[in-house]
This record gives C-alpha cells, sequence and structure tokens, in this order.
C-alpha cells in the first residue's frame, strides 16, 4: 500500500507538513537563491563518489520492488551510491520541508502529483526542464494528463514514475454465484449486477463510503459525467455544475436504493470486502498486493463509466529534486543520473501494483498477467487534479465535506456542493492572492 | 492527612466516618456476608467492564488479520499468533527498538526537567514574599488557558533558531515549561505544615538547604506523581515528534508506530499491536508507582 | 489568585500564606530562573508571536506575509466571510462538547470516588484498574475505541445485538451517536485523574461531621447532601475549571476516531484552527481563532470561580 487509507493519518501528517514548510521560510532558509546549483547536466556524472539521500514513501508491498530497482542502480554505478530512506507518505510531507530547512534534506525524493504545484510554489523544489531535454523525455512517452500536470508556472518539477488510480475490485466468488459473467461496464450494466448479487442473497453488495476515498469516486464521477471539478485550469470550483450534482446524487442513490447500509464507517467499505461481506468495493490499485495477500478470491476490473465518457480519479508518483542548502553541482547532477535511469528502468516498479507512467515501459510487457494490466489500458481516461498550490487543503475543506454529507444524507447534494463550491473559490482567490498570481 | 485509615471499615460503607477504627470485628450475619459478596460482584463486574478495551487490545494483538476483523468479533485469538508483532519488528525501516530507546530517554529526561524546574519555581511561589509573585503566577496559570495548538508553530521556529531540530533535545525542552507542574507542586507545598520549615531556619539552614533537606524529602509522592505525568505527556505525544523529528533513526514510539499504522489502516491486528507496544511501558510504570499518584494527588492541587 | 480559588482548609486553622522573611531579595528569582527561561522561550514568546501572527495574512512559506490589522478577527464575525462558517460551526461542536461531557465527568469520577473510598481488600488494585486508561495516549485510546466502535466489526454494537438493542448504530458517522461516542470515550480515558481528586478531597472532610450526622439520624443519602457535598465544594470550582479547560480543547478524540464525521459536525474548534492553520497554511485566521477561543475560555472560568465563591459566601 503506497497510499494509506486513512484520511485522518494523511490529514495528520499533511497539517505537519504544511507547519513545517511554512516554518523553514519564515525562519529565513528560503531556498530560492538556489535554485540554479547543478549548472548544465551533461547526462552522466564522472564526478567523484558520491553517496546521495534517496526519500521516498514507499513503506508498504511496493517498498521491496524501489528497494531492488535502487540497488540494480548502485550496482550499475560506481561513483554513486543511493542511500534509501523510507518514510510513510503521511510523515513525508512533514519530514522534507522540515529536514530541508535543518540542511538535512534529500539530494533526491519521490512524491506524489497533487503535491508538486504547492512545493514549487514555495520554491522548496529544483525545475527540472534541462533534464528532461537532455533524456529527450516528452509528452510523446507520457500520457498528456500526467505529463502537463507536473508542471507549474511554466516549469517541470517533477518526472513521473507511474500512476495509480482507483479501481473496481470484485468478490469473483460472489459474482459467479450470482451468475455474472461480464464485468460491468456502465451504469446499467452495474445496476444489473448490483441486482443480480442482491438476488444471489448479497444484501448489500456495492458499500458507498463517505469519507476517504469516497471524494475521489466523487472526483471520478464529476468527470465521467463531463464536469471539471475545478474548471479548466483549476481556476475555479465548479463542484456545483450538474455533473458535480449527478455525481452524488448518484453515490446517495446507492444507498437509498439499498445496495449499501447507511453510515459506512471510515475504513469499514474495505474491511468488508476482505471479509467477504459485499461484493464490489472501489479503491485505489494500491491495494492490490494487499488483497492478493489476503486470499481473497478477487479480480480487479476498471471503474464503469456511470456518466457519459470513461474517466477516473489518478494520481501519481514523482521523481524531485529538492533545493538543499548544502546541494552542490555534483549531487545535483549524480541526482539526475539517478532519476533518468530509474525512469527508464522503471518496469520493476510494475510488481508494486502500480502501472509504470511510460508508454514505453507499459509496452514492453512488464503488465502482462499482472492484476492491474487491465486498469493500465484506460490510462487514456485517467484524470489528475490540476496543478494548483494548495488544492489538497482546498479539497479537503470544501469537497470532501461536501461528499460526506451528501452521502450520509445529512444535506442535499445541491446545498452541500453549492456551499463547497462557494467556500471552495473563496480559498482559492485567497490563495492566489496569497501565492501572487 | 486528617484521615488515615490503618483499620478496614466495612465493605460499602463509603459515608461512614474514616479513621474510625470499628471496634474488634464481630462475626458478620448471613446476610451481611451474602451482601458484602454482592457487592463485590458488583465491584468486579464493573472493573472488569472498565478495563475491557484493554484486554481486548491486548488479545487482538495475538490475532491473525482475518481473525481480528471476523464478523461476529471473538475474543480468544484462533490461532494465537504472534505474526503482528513479527511484521511491527521486521518492517522495514521501523527499528522499533530504537524508537522505545529513544522515547524512554526523552521522556525520561524531560519527567526530570519538569520536575526539577517547576519545583524550584513553586517553592518561591508559595513560600516567599516578593515583589511580581502573584503577576507570575497569574501569567503562569494564565498561560493554562490558551489553546496548546497555536504553540506549535512558533515553538517550531524557536527550536530550529536553536538548532535542534531533528535532535532528541526538540522533544525534550519545548514542552517542559509545565504550568500545571508549577501549580501542582505549589499546592502541595502549601499544604506542608510551615512549622517544619521555620525550625530549620531557626537552626540557621537558608533557603537553599529548607528546600532541599525538608521540603522536597516531604514532597516525594508529588514530585513522583508530576514526574509520572510528564513522562505520561511526553510518551504520549503524537503531534509534536513529527514536526521536529524526521530521521527515522529518531523517531519516539507512538509516533513512529503511529506512521507503521498509516500504511496498513484497516490491519486491527497490527493496530493493536502497535497500540500495545506503546501502551506497555507506560502501563507498567504506572503500576509500579501507582500507589505514589494517589498520595501525591492527595496531598496537592487541590488541598491548600 | 491561586490562594483565593483554593483556600486552605487546615484543620488547625492555621493559614499557609507564604511569610518570606530573611534572605536575598534576589533568592525567589534564583529559584524561579530556569523555570522563566523555559517559560519565556516556549511559552511567553510563542505567545505573544501567535498574537503577532493573527494580524498578518500569515502563510509562513511565503516571503510576503502582508499586516491586515484586525482584519482576521473581523473575518470571524462577518457571516459572508471564509472563516466565518468554519469557526463558528466549529466552536459550536465544541460546545456542544463541553455540554455534553463536563457533567458525567464531574459526577462519574465522584460516584466511583464514593465507593473507593471505602476500606475494602482490593481497594488499590480498583483504583488502579479506574486510572489505567489515562495513562494511554490518545492516539491508542482513538484506534482502540474505533475499533471497538466499528459498526461492522465492533463489539460495542455487538454486544448491543446481544442485548436485544439496535446494533446498528454509526457510532463514528452519524450524530447524536457520536457526540455519545466522543463522551463515553472521553470519560472512559480520563476519568480516573477526576476521581483520585475527589478520592483525596473525601479523605480530607473531617469524620466529625458524619459522627454528628449519624447521631442526628441522617440516612446515607442526607449525609451525602449535607456533609459530603459541601465539604466538597471547594475542590469542586478547581476539577469544573479543569475539566471545562480540558473539553473545551477536546481535538484528538474527533481527530482520530471520527475526523470530524457526519459533514464537520463532530470537528471541534481546536480541530478547525488545526485544519486552518497547518493544514491550510493560514496562520493569521488560525491565530485569530485562537485567541477567540481563548478569550471566551477565560470568561466561562471566571464565571465557574465566581459560582462557586458566591456559594460559599452565601453559606458563611
Amino acid at each position: 500500500m503506497t497510499q494509506t487509507q486513512s484520511t485522518a493519518r494523511r490529514r495528520l501528517f499533511s497539517i505537519a507538513a504544511g507547519t513545517a514548510t511554512a516554518a523553514l521560510v519564515l525562519a529565513g532558509c528560503g531556498t530560492s537563491g538556489d535554485l540554479d546549483v547543478g549548472g548544465e547536466f551533461t547526462g552522466t556524472y564522472d564526478g567523484p563518489d558520491i553517496e546521495l539521500d534517496y526519500w521516498n514513501g514507499f513503506t508498504g508491498g511496493d517498498g521491496p520492488f524501489m528497494q531492488e530497482m535502487v540497488d540494480r542502480f548502485n550496482e550499475e554505478h560506481d561513483n554513486i551510491t543511493v542511500v534509501s530512506n523510507t518514510i510513510p507518505w503521511g510523515d513525508f510531507y512533514q519530514a522534507l520541508p522540515a529536514a530541508l530547512t535543518a540542511g538535512e534534506g534529500p539530494d533526491v525524493a519521490v512524491m506524489h502529483l497533487d503535491q508538486l504545484a504547492s512545493f514549487a510554489a514555495r520554491q522548496l523544489l529544483l525545475p527540472l526542464d534541462d533534464l528532461t531535454d537532455q533524456l529527450g523525455l516528452s509528452a510523446d512517452d507520457f500520457t498528456e494528463e500526467v505529463w502537463s500536470a507536473a508542471e507549474y508556472d511554466g516549469a517541470r518539477y517533477g518526472i513521473p514514475l507511474d500512476v495509480h488510480s482507483l479501481a473496481m475490485y470484485y468478490n469473483t466468488e460472489h459474482f459467479e454465484a450470482a451468475g455474472i459473467d461480464e464485468v460491468p461496464t456502465d451504469a446499467e450494466s452495474f445496476r444489473a449486477a448490483l441486482d443480480a448479487l442482491q438476488e444471489a442473497g448479497y444484501d448489500t453488495p456495492f458499500w458507498m463510503p463517505s469519507r476517504w476515498p469516497s471524494h475521489l469516486m466523487n472526483l471520478t464521477l464529476q468527470w465521467q459525467f463531463g464536469g471539471s471539478p475545478y474548471g479548466d485550469a483549476g481556476e475555479e470550483a465548479q463542484f456545483d455544475s450538474e455533473a458535480g450534482l449527478e455525481a452524488l446524487a448518484w453515490q446517495r442513490s446507492i444507498i437509498e436504493d439499498g445496495y449499501s447500509p447507511a453510515d459506512v464507517a471510515i475504513d469499514t467499505q474495505y474491511v468488508a470486502f476482505k471479509n467477504g461481506e459485499t461484493s464490489i468495493t472501489w479503491d485505489g490499485i494500491w491495494q492490490i498486493n494487499d488483497l492478493e495477500a489476503s486470499g481473497l478470491p478477487y479480480a480487479a476490473a476498471p471503474v464503469p463509466t456511470i456518466g457519459d465518457s470513461p474517466a477516473v480519479w489518478a494520481n501519481s508518483h514523482n521523481f524531485v529534486i529538492p533545493t538543499q542548502r548544502t546541494s552542490d553541482e555534483n549531487s545535483v547532477n549524480a541526482a539526475r543520473v539517478f532519476v533518468a535511469w530509474m525512469s527508464e528502468q522503471s518496469g520493476t516498479w510494475a510488481g508494486s501494483g502500480m502501472i509504470p507512467a511510460r508508454d514505453s515501459v507499459r509496452s514492453s510487457g512488464v503488465l502482462d498477467d499482472t492484476t492491474q494490466g487491465a486498469i493500465a489500458e484506460q490510462i487514456e481516461s485517467m484524470r489528475f487534479l490540476p496543478p494548483v498550490p494548495g488544492i489538497g487543503a482546498v479539497q479537503a475543506e470544501t469537497l470532501e465535506i461536501a461528499v460526506a454529507d451528501g452521502v450520509l444524507g445529512t444535506r442535499t447534494p445541491d446545498a452541500a456542493m453549492t456551499e463547497a463550491t462557494r467556500s471552495a473559490n473563496q480559498l482559492l482567490e485567497e490563495n492566489r492572492a496569497t501565492f501572487g498570481e | 492527612m486528617t484521615a488515615t485509615r490503618s483499620t478496614p471499615a466495612r465493605p460499602g460503607s463509603e459515608h461512614e466516618a474514616a479513621g474510625h477504627p470499628i471496634p474488634r470485628r464481630r462475626p458478620l450475619s448471613k446476610a451481611a456476608i451474602a451482601g458484602r459478596v454482592l457487592r463485590y460482584a458488583g465491584l468486579i463486574l464493573l472493573a472488569a467492564i472498565y478495563i475491557s478495551p484493554l484486554v481486548f487490545m491486548f488479545l487482538t494483538s495475538f490475532k491473525s488479520g482475518p481473525d481480528a476483523t471476523s464478523v461476529p468479533p471473538t475474543w480468544i485469538p484462533d490461532p494465537w499468533t504472534t505474526q503482528a508483532y513479527e511484521t511491527v519488528f521486521s518492517a522495514t525501516n521501523t527499528p522499533v527498538l530504537r524508537w522505545f530507546l529513544n522515547s524512554m530517554i526523552a521522556a525520561t529526561l524531560h519527567a526530570a526537567l519538569v520536575v526539577v524546574t517547576a519545583a524550584l519555581a513553586a517553592y518561591p511561589l508559595a513560600r516567599m514574599n516578593f515583589r511580581g509573585r502573584s503577576l507570575i503566577l497569574a501569567l503562569v496559570i494564565g498561560t493554562l488557558l490558551v489553546p496548546p495548538v497555536i504553540l506549535i508553530v512558533p515553538s517550531f521556529l524557536v527550536v530550529n533558531e536553536l538548532g535542534w531540530l531533528n535532535t532528541l533535545v526538540a522533544v525534550i525542552v519545548p514542552t517542559a515549561a509545565s504550568a500545571f507542574g508549577v501549580f501542582f507542586l505549589r499546592q502541595f507545598f502549601l499544604s506542608i505544615p510551615i512549622e517544619l520549615e521555620e525550625a530549620a531556619e531557626l537552626d540557621g539552614a537558608n533557603k537553599w538547604t529548607t528546600f532541599t533537606r525538608v521540603v522536597l524529602p516531604l514532597a516525594k509522592p508529588a514530585l513522583a506523581t508530576l514526574a509520572l505525568l510528564a513522562f505520561l505527556t511526553n510518551w504520549n505525544d503524537f503531534l509534536w515528534p513529527v514536526y521536529v523529528l524526521f530521521s527515522p533513526d529518531l523517531q519516539t514510539l507512538p509516533a513512529g508506530l503511529a506512521t507503521l499504522q498509516s500504511a496498513n489502516a484497516v490491519r486491527y491486528d497490527l493496530l493493536m499491536a502497535g497500540a500495545a507496544l506503546a501502551s506497555a511501558p507506560v502501563l507498567a510504570l504506572f503500576i509500579f508507582l501507582q500507589r505514589y499518584i494517589i498520595e501525591g494527588v492527595a496531598r496537592s492541587g487541590v488541598k491548600g | 489568585m491561586t490562594a483565593t480559588i483554593l483556600p486552605t482548609r487546615r484543620p488547625d486553622g492555621f493559614s499557609a500564606r507564604p511569610r518570606g522573611r530573611r534572605g536575598s531579595p534576589l533568592t525567589p528569582w534564583l529559584f524561579l530562573t530556569p523555570y522563566l527561561v523555559l517559560f519565556t522561550v516556549f511559552v511567553i514568546v510563542p505567545v505573544v508571536f501567535g498574537m503577532w501572527i493573527s494580524l498578518h495574512a500569515w502563510d509562513f512559506t511565503l516571503p510576503r506575509r502582508p499586516f491586515v490589522g484586525f482584519d482576521n478577527y473581523a473575518k470571524l464575525f462577518d457571516p459572508s466571510s471564509s472563516t466565518f462558517e468554519p469557526f463558528w460551526a466549529s466552536m459550536r461542536a465544541t460546545g456542544i462538547f463541553t455540554v455534553l461531557s463536563v457533567p458525567p465527568l464531574l459526577i462519574i469520577p465522584l460516584a466511583i470516588a464514593l465507593i473507593m473510598r471505602a476500606n475494602f481488600p482490593g481497594r488499590n488494585l480498583f483504583r488502579a484498574i479506574y486510572f489505567a486508561p489515562y495513562v494511554l495516549g490518545v492516539a491508542v485510546v482513538a484506534v482502540l475505541w474505533r475499533y471497538l466502535l466499528d459498526n461492522n466489526i465492533g463489539l460495542v454494537n455487538y454486544y448491543l445485538g446481544q442485548l436485544g438493542l439496535p446494533d446498528d448504530i454509526a457510532w463514528t458517522t452519524s450524530t447524536p451517536g457520536a457526540w455519545v461516542a466522543l463522551v463515553w470515550v472521553t470519560v472512559w480515558w480520563t476519568l480516573g485523574f477526576n476521581a483520585v481528586i475527589y478520592l483525596a478531597a473525601l479523605q480530607d472532610i473531617p469524620a466529625e461531621l458524619y459522627e454528628a450526622a449519624k447521631v442526628d439520624g441522617a440516612s446515607a443519602w442526607s449525609q451525602f447532601i449535607h456533609v459530603t457535598l459541601p465539604g466538597l465544594r471547594p475542590i469542586l470550582s478547581f476539577i469544573a475549571v479543569i475539566t471545562l479547560i480540558a473539553s473545551a480543547n477536546m481535538f484528538g478524540q474527533s481527530y482520530l476516531m471520527t475526523q470530524g464525521a457526519p459533514g464537520r459536525e463532530t470537528r471541534t474548534a481546536i480541530y478547525q484552527i488545526t485544519e486552518t492553520g497547518l493544514r491550510g497554511f493560514r496562520m493569521g485566521d488560525a491565530s485569530a481563532m485562537s485567541f477567540v477561543l481563548t478569550f471566551v475560555l477565560v470568561i466561562l472560568s471566571a464565571i465557574v470561580f465566581i459560582a462557586f465563591r458566591q456559594k460559599r459566601e452565601e453559606r458563611a
């Protein structure tokens, strides 16, 4: 599990991250002056032996695959030794800025795509455009969405390693018992499957959570219904558009139509799925290794298209080079070599349950016979949050609450989304002022 | 203490005068015995219910993953397994023993610092007349009303300025200015008969000698109580360490375990094993010190 | 201040008012120095700094942190601002929790203290049991109870079902269930501390008073009303205030158990301040919220003190 399920923990650590980041600039340790460090990148590193501190958050089943890649890199590079420091994601987003402040930050790191803009706006990352130029990396080898979401203010800050989206997991025994031969792919067949499952005695086949990952389901549905939750450029919240309302109404209808119990407690839908108490759940592909280990008879399929066109929420792990008071040309260049190599070799990474970001790697056969292979085929329909600094906090304060209220039925979709949109726009407006756009 | 009870009072006679020995125990009637048994049974039942969540936590930590989330829930692990603990101890980048050591060092030094500074400060506030005394007292008590959450960011900046980031000092010192500790010890010192100190001073002892030779020995229960409370606070803190310690080797146990758990949010076997690991040391310490706590609180804080 | 709050009640009528004499005027300050250094650097400075922050649009990750005067405070009283709704909703949640949790935290520990004051074999063990949860951290308490209160796999609903009661209450995602859960967990967790303080105070009530009451033929209940309660009155204000402050600062339980659910109904003021300031980087707003909350707490504490003091004076 590369990504924790619990919103509480995520939130906790984001808070911590925020404070720490904030503090370092306040304390006069701003790192903006160091952005040019590294000079011209030549594609190789032939300086003196160097040790690179490499931070990532791969604490789960993905950890060993990352370590394997790092070990191979070290074997192939005599003068560079990469030392991994694995910190759970929640902590990571707090530890990174704090460590940079104290001059003990890493030389290279991996972070989530939707965090890039916030970190970049706070001048904690080095632009990587010269690296992509040198490597000849371009949008051609990536999908447009993931490629452009790693850009902020005209510069590129991340090199995508993988993409990971929501998927539909289903219990194969239940499906068999209900006589479902074809995996549902749209609203109609999804309902039909739910009805068949109920008839086969599975009373609540699809538990609808109100918190994590409910807002990710909601974003997915909004996109499917043709909505644009944050406008085309992330400039304006539009949760109260027709698509937004339809998305939330659909989530609520799952409960009202009796497919899900009301008031599903935090994380319970996943536990229930693992226990065989519910037949279908939508969750991230990072759960694949956990489900494999559980021995549950399950399979994964793309999230069905409930709305008008296929779309699914996704995120991506990106390599970044943080600004570091202690950085010198050697460490930055060695870090670039590392990033370039890892990006090329990301095939091993498929073992972690993730989908390699590069077309060239995906088409090399590494996804054959993997659970996520079927999901990977939908890569063109994966959608990412726009690169807007502070979007995570806006989302948590507005959309997540509106979705929770709507799913629990304490407010109508209309009331919940209207209020959330109003305050999201207020917050976005204030953020723009803060970040000086 | 005004009420010492060296002789047992009759159980259940809670409103009876304490401290008045019942002259010789008389043979009890059958009804009295039955009443006593009943009361005991009630007490034991209530206490058992009260403590059962903790028991459940420890039992669950010996379950397998699916067993921990079975429906309906069960008490006894089937089978018993130390799998959860093995996972916790073997996970990459989770040096649990190192965390344990860090926590022990930090909480112990923190408790010592709190007790020493609070005792030193509480003594003049209890026993000396000087200009500014009430102002300081008011300031110290007033800060108890300020929500601690707003101190986090400014304190982080101070710690950074001092160069303490990513060192254990950062979790030992900044939270040691305990307003509660000063208040608590001052109340206790006030309860000590002043004659003892006056006698010492008549014998020519100065304030320091009086403090160390007379007051502190008498205040042992309160000092032990404060030490335990400070230890607990420091041990259990899960927000502040995450801000100031970022090397995996420097994590404290509860903060470290919390991060380990973040990757396993629904693995209740692992969560309970982590919770048990974080709780066992403080529970043990408490059992060891519990009689001091009762006495310590009994004679301070609430009494003049 | 405390001298009047917590009057000395020594049996010999001896006043414990400090009587310093002799010694250099510097002596008290020498004693105070180590604490005052810590207190200044890690309490006073941060508090003053917090006040200063509250006068700015303060995103500390950015070099630009413009001075805005009292705007952050004004926003809290302007219904159309971005902070009005979340803040007052969270104050409401804090108010609900405080009103619901303070009475049980005052009453149940008293009942336990009354039972535990009697001397019977094993008393220490029972006392230890009731105090034990207090030594746990909120992180442990919250994860444990989230598990127990899970409406699917949790023990609580299972036993409710066994007893023929509704077994489908969503303790963490619906009100009033979530309030019941939060109050219960807080009572379970912290009851021992108040109980120990009560126990101490009970031991201090002169036995003669009970003797006299018994001679007058007073029942146990009447003894409780006429002897025990008046004897406890001085510490009641202390317990009431510390409980009030603790409840008003509740954060960890809702943060880790309910995540403020449903919606943001159980998101308390501290929770909101944390979200705004530490996650949202809007420390100016968060500081202003903190000081408004502090102000409310000061007023409430003063009211509690005055209320108890007046009662005492009436009695006298």
